[in-house]
């Protein structure tokens, strides 16, 4: 699997181009020529089958055709498949805590516990949105989130000063913010420090130049373990938190629990697309599309890689009609299945363009 | 865990993306202001720091030719270590602060410097120096009231110089997350391309180094009455 930096450089980099080619004018093209391929599609489908029926029932009657049941149906809103047998690393958020400060101030991981405890990956998605999409500023975002959650009033206990660390992108900001502001409540001093890349922000978390940060729990479980050959992180976040623990202890960190919000690797269709099959988990699509007529975009590397395409014919049964590349969860893909050229695509599951209309 | 969830979720539009926005600097000033505070801090202390360094590096370089060239050379391929690299082997020792960044500018600043230090003192005519000595003039004293002086517009022109330079490298330091206005740009870069605050980060950099050569320009003619009959 990818570590989280690449993807993270991969997708700040992927998400450029839109914007640079007038983003906005993309969208609103793709919002006029969805309903034209839907109508186009469906006068296809009616010729096609002899148009017999007259009500529109073409959906149900399309399965007919061998190897069609699960072609890409264009829309605009994206929904993620869930991963029911997890095959995606469980990247849930999870506090990150310099051990010496944990030890020196109980109230500094159970108030970052107390953010973990509501955040939930519909949450990241429409913060990641807010700040991405609508430009507001992630203070704001932030400061509205913990004042929404009432978080302020769970927390108590906290004194001298704190500096939470973030990565240099939205998602980790907006995070790190939340955690300074509750740290803030708590009665800490909290201020945010920015620092590029785990290489750097880890081995200061440990050195306690900075004392916490969102993390992601199998990522950085699989940083700190060290070895890419033995992989100790897993899709189960139990098991993952239980790998975590012995070997933060020896690095000198102290984690909290983990959030049910997660930022990792997920499959996304259109909005129409689970209707029409009726699907909401990746396993039922295998069900339902047994027929070999899924199109599945994501990276160049996806056929190769346990967690993309392998994983899904290995774990789910999945069977690819073709495989179409684009970028890693970036617009390409995204674009990609918003306008019908793929069935599913890989996408990140935290990313605000599935909180779009 | 993940399910087909985002039905309910809020519609987002997405917002316009200008590259000028003048409510984005409006709704941003106290971020602004503070990176613009850490950038003016980390530029003056780069700039100090170094000609405090690069002067007696100077004048040692003048004494002889045996110095001059390993000085000179030093300060050059300390210049030639990538800006990316440089930040790379200083964290680890001071960690991600502003020092890690302050001592990369300084050695930066060096090869400007020192390079222009030395051709100032250089240029100061020997006959006007002996004249000195002659009159009694001590070495101390020599160099404080006639080479400094003589040696100044070239010691200006340096300073100058570094000072631009810096406000510029000082955006590199985005890498251990105190990069001034440069956090601005990649931050601008990491938010899905938000123009408004790239552009606001650059052009804000430009006008500092702007700002800043004014200014030492000015000061340099306030210090140099002497050779402002000739320039006019």
């Amino acid at each position: 699997m990818r570590t989280r930096e690449s993807s993270r450089q991969t997708r700040v980099a992927a998400t450029e181009w839109p914007r640079d080619t007038e983003g906005g004018a993309m969208r609103a093209r793709t919002r006029y020529i969805v309903p034209l391929t839907m109508a186009a599609a469906l006068t296809a489908a009616c010729g096609e089958s002899g148009s017999s029926g007259t009500g529109g029932g073409g959906d149900g009657g399309g399965t007919e055709a061998a190897g069609e049941a699960c072609a890409p149906v264009p829309g605009d809103q994206l929904v993620v498949l869930e991963d029911d047998q997890q095959l995606q690393n469980a990247d849930n958020i999870i506090p990150a805590v310099n051990a010496a400060a944990a030890q020196a101030n109980p109230a500094l991981l159970e108030s970052l516990n107390a953010v973990s405890e509501v955040l939930t990956t519909e949450d990241l998605i429409e913060m990641n949105a807010a700040v991405d999409v609508e430009r507001q500023a992630v203070d704001e975002v932030a400061a509205g989130y913990v004042e929404e959650q009432g978080l302020a009033a769970e927390v108590s206990g906290g004194s001298g000063p704190v500096v939470v660390g973030a990565a240099d992108f939205t998602e980790s900001q907006v995070l790190a913010t939340i955690y300074a502001d509750v740290l803030t409540a708590a009665g800490f001093d909290a201020s945010v420090q920015t620092a590029g890349n785990r290489e750097l922000y880890l081995p200061a978390l440990q050195r306690g130049e900075i004392q916490a940060f969102p993390e992601y729990l199998a990522t950085v479980t699989e940083f700190i373990e060290g070895d890419d050959a033995t992989e100790v992180a897993s899709g189960d976040v139990d098991a993952t938190v239980e790998a975590l623990q012995p070997l933060a202890e020896g690095y000198g960190l102290v984690f909290g629990e983990p959030a049910e919000a997660a930022d990792q690797n997920a499959f996304a269709v259109t909005q129409e697309f689970a209707d029409e099959l009726g699907v909401s988990t990746l396993s039922e699509l295998a069900d339902a599309c047994g027929d070999g007529s899924l199109i599945l975009g994501g990276p160049g590397e996806c056929p190769t890689r346990p967690a993309c395409q392998p994983g899904l014919e290995e774990t789910y049964g999945l069977d690819f009609a073709s495989f179409q590349e684009y970028d890693a969860g970036g617009p390409l893909t995204k674009a990609a299945i918003q306008q019908g050229e793929v069935s599913i695509g890989l996408v990140f599951s935290s990313d605000g363009a599935l909180a779009q209309g | 865990m993940l399910n087909a969830v985002t039905a309910d979720v809020l519609a987002a539009d997405a917002a316009p993306n200008p590259w000028f926005d003048l409510s984005y600097v409006t709704s941003n000033w106290d971020t602004i202001v503070g990176y613009l505070g850490e950038h003016v801090r980390l530029t003056i202390g780069a700039v100090v720091l170094g000609a405090l360094i690069a002067l007696p590096l100077a004048l040692l370089a003048r004494r002889s030719r045996w110095l001059a060239g390993p000085v000179l050379g030093l300060s050059t391929l300390v210049y030639t270590i990538p800006s990316l690299a440089m930040f790379a082997f200083v964290a680890p020792i001071t960690g991600i602060t502003a020092t890690t960044v302050l001592v990369g500018l300084v050695l930066y600043s060096l090869v400007i410097l020192v390079r222009n230090f030395l051709a100032g003192l250089q240029a100061v005519p020997a006959d006007v120096r002996e004249a000195a000595r002659g009159m009694g003039y001590g070495p101390a004293r020599l160099f404080w009231q006639v080479e400094l002086p003589l040696a100044l517009p070239a010691f200006m022109a340096g300073i100058r110089i570094a000072t631009v330079s810096t406000v510029a490298l000082v955006t590199v330091g985005v890498i251990v997350g105190h990069g001034g206005l440069g956090q601005l740009i990649t931050g601008g870069f990491a938010a899905n391309f938000y123009r408004a605050q790239i552009v606001t980060g650059a052009v804000g950099c430009v006008l500092l180094a702007l700002l800043a050569d004014l200014l030492l320009a000015g000061a340099e003619r306030v210090l140099t009455p002497w050779s402002r009959g000739t320039r006019a």
